[in-house]
């Protein structure tokens, strides 16, 4: 067995992914769009004063978003990739390899999700740098928020795996994907940080794991703090353990009734 | 005659689509309701945004409101109608456009109509009650008028940028971000925008006329305003038929069979 393979799936997949440059650059540079946009929203909002929002200020506010975009959009279509291999019986095919389903998506994609990660955050923060400005981050502190961001996209992949295995019940991927992708832009805080939430709303949402995909780590990212680092770290690793718990059940359940149908 | 016969298709197809739909209940009636769970989620952001900012240059929730019923509405109609307008440039790479080639219709109108969209309908039914909410019943001609520009205008669009396609082959990830690109600028409000970016979306991408001018000409009604979007529909118009035509005298088939299924 070994963890090798899983390694050379990934590099694999990674040179593939090069080759679609340009495919990846326009999702990248859409990306930058919605930045953009965004940039003029808050510029309307803060006005020409160098105010506070909540403690946030426009650079942070911009910075903020530029994280959490990048780290939410890196994951492509993973849940309707999974559920169409699901549904339309060409996980057969996986089933008798040695190597598990899930894991092997882990690994191949996760070479295509990190460099669209780097992509998309390298172009908003070229379009961040020029109409808005730079960002004060220590040195020191990059690697621990790497960690974090690193902790929310597996988070953001077992998610949308388990969604993905759900679809084999419900038949259609791409309803779930939908809905996904809105809760984690509106609850995960991906577009505004909670703390512009109404207090009840803002509460519920940083309790739900979507937050820990998209607000704790970018709030990390524009403000650190070693005690929320600590605490963002410990819930990510709830979380993990908690979908891959999940994910391991109802993936033997899906199993068994694929068999069933005889594959 | 030509008018007449391309209504009549209209009717066969949306009789297929409504047969289709009926026959894939559980899928219809899912894609349906995902739409305007989607489209209500969106709602929840500005209600969040609003509820801690109040005014943005003017506009308020309600004028929010307002957007969206006219960018789902339209969007929803567009797509559940012409539901193949996002399709073309991958339509004329993969070439099967050869089908609608061979028959004594309008190409152009036949490709569009020939698909249908459950999410659309969604799309639409969601504008339609956020329409109700919004709008006195003294402004639903306006609105509906409104709607229908901004349908001509978004459709004539993705025609020109799908039809990039016959020079370029492969144009399906610039036709979509130049779609969605349109379409983002739209949903968010217009106030925001000033200078260069206020100029572009209100010419080469006409965004704005699919969303924030529809919303201030129902607040403060201008004929110069609905005289403008008219002309700039005319204009998106035409200019999506010429470069269609044009394009198809540069189309060459390809020898991929296509089973219509």
């Amino acid at each position: 067995m070994g963890f090798n393979k899983y390694v050379e799936v990934g590099k694999i997949s990674l040179s593939n992914s090069l080759v679609y440059l340009m495919d990846f650059l326009a999702k990248s540079l859409f990306i930058g769009l919605i930045i953009f946009i965004f940039i003029n929203l808050w510029k309307v909002v803060y006005g020409d004063s160098t105010s506070l929002i909540d403690g946030f200020t426009i650079n942070m506010m911009v910075w903020y978003l530029v994280m959490t975009e990048s780290i939410v959009t890196s994951q492509g279509k993973l849940l309707e990739e999974i559920g169409e291999e699901i549904r339309s019986g060409n996980i057969a095919q996986s089933l008798n390899k040695p190597y598990n389903f899930i894991v092997f998506k882990y690994a191949s994609g996760f070479g295509n999700t990190f460099l669209r990660f780097i992509m998309t955050f390298t172009i908003g923060a070229i379009i961040t740098l020029i109409f808005v400005g730079g960002i004060n981050v220590q040195l020191v502190h990059l690697p621990l928020i790497l960690l974090t961001v690193l902790f929310a996209l597996t988070i953001n992949f077992l998610m949308m795996a388990l969604l993905g295995i759900f679809a084999f019940w419900l038949e259609d991927a791409r309803a779930l994907h939908f809905i996904y992708q809105k809760f984690v832009f509106v609850l995960g805080g991906m577009l505004l940080p909670l703390e512009l939430f109404p207090q009840w709303l803002g509460d519920f949402s940083r309790v739900l794991p979507f937050s820990y995909v998209a607000y704790h780590p970018a709030k990390l990212w524009v403000m650190f703090n070693w005690s929320d680092f600590v605490n963002v770290i410990m819930n990510q690793l709830f979380w993990i353990v908690i979908f891959i718990i999940t994910i391991a059940l109802v993936y033997r359940i899906c199993i068994e009734k694929i068999s069933i149908n005889g594959g | 005659m030509g008018i007449k016969n391309n209504l009549i298709l209209l009717k066969e197809y949306m009789k297929i689509a409504l047969a289709s739909a009926m026959e894939y209940r559980f899928n219809f009636v899912l894609q349906s309701i995902t739409m305007m769970l989607n489209d209500a989620i969106w709602i929840l952001f500005w209600w969040i945004f609003f509820s801690r900012f109040n005014v943005v240059n003017g506009w308020q929730l309600k004028e929010l409101l307002m957007l969206y019923a006219v960018v789902t509405f339209s969007y929803g109609f567009s797509g559940f109608l012409f539901g193949n307008h996002h399709n073309i440039a991958n339509i004329i790479a993969e070439g099967k456009l050869d089908f609608y080639l061979g028959l004594p219709k309008s190409e152009l109108f036949h490709l569009l109509i020939s698909r249908s969209s459950a999410f659309s309908f969604g799309d639409a039914i969601f504008g339609l009650v956020l329409g109700i909410i919004s709008f006195s019943i003294w402004q639903w001609p306006l609105f509906l008028l409104l709607i229908t520009i901004a349908a001509v205008i978004s459709i004539s669009f993705a025609v020109i940028v799908g039809s990039l396609a016959f020079y370029w082959g492969n144009a399906e990830e610039t036709a979509r971000t130049l779609n969605f690109g349109m379409l983002s600028f739209a949903i968010y409000p217009l106030p925001i925008f000033k200078g260069f970016v206020r100029v572009l979306i209100l010419t080469i991408i006409p965004a704005g006329f699919i969303g924030g001018i529809p919303v201030e000409l129902l607040k403060n009604f201008s004929w110069q305003w609905l005289g403008l979007s008219i002309l700039v529909a005319i204009i998106f118009f035409t200019v999506a038929i010429y470069v269609f035509r044009k394009g198809l005298k540069k189309y060459e088939s390809g020898n991929l069979i296509n089973v219509r299924v």
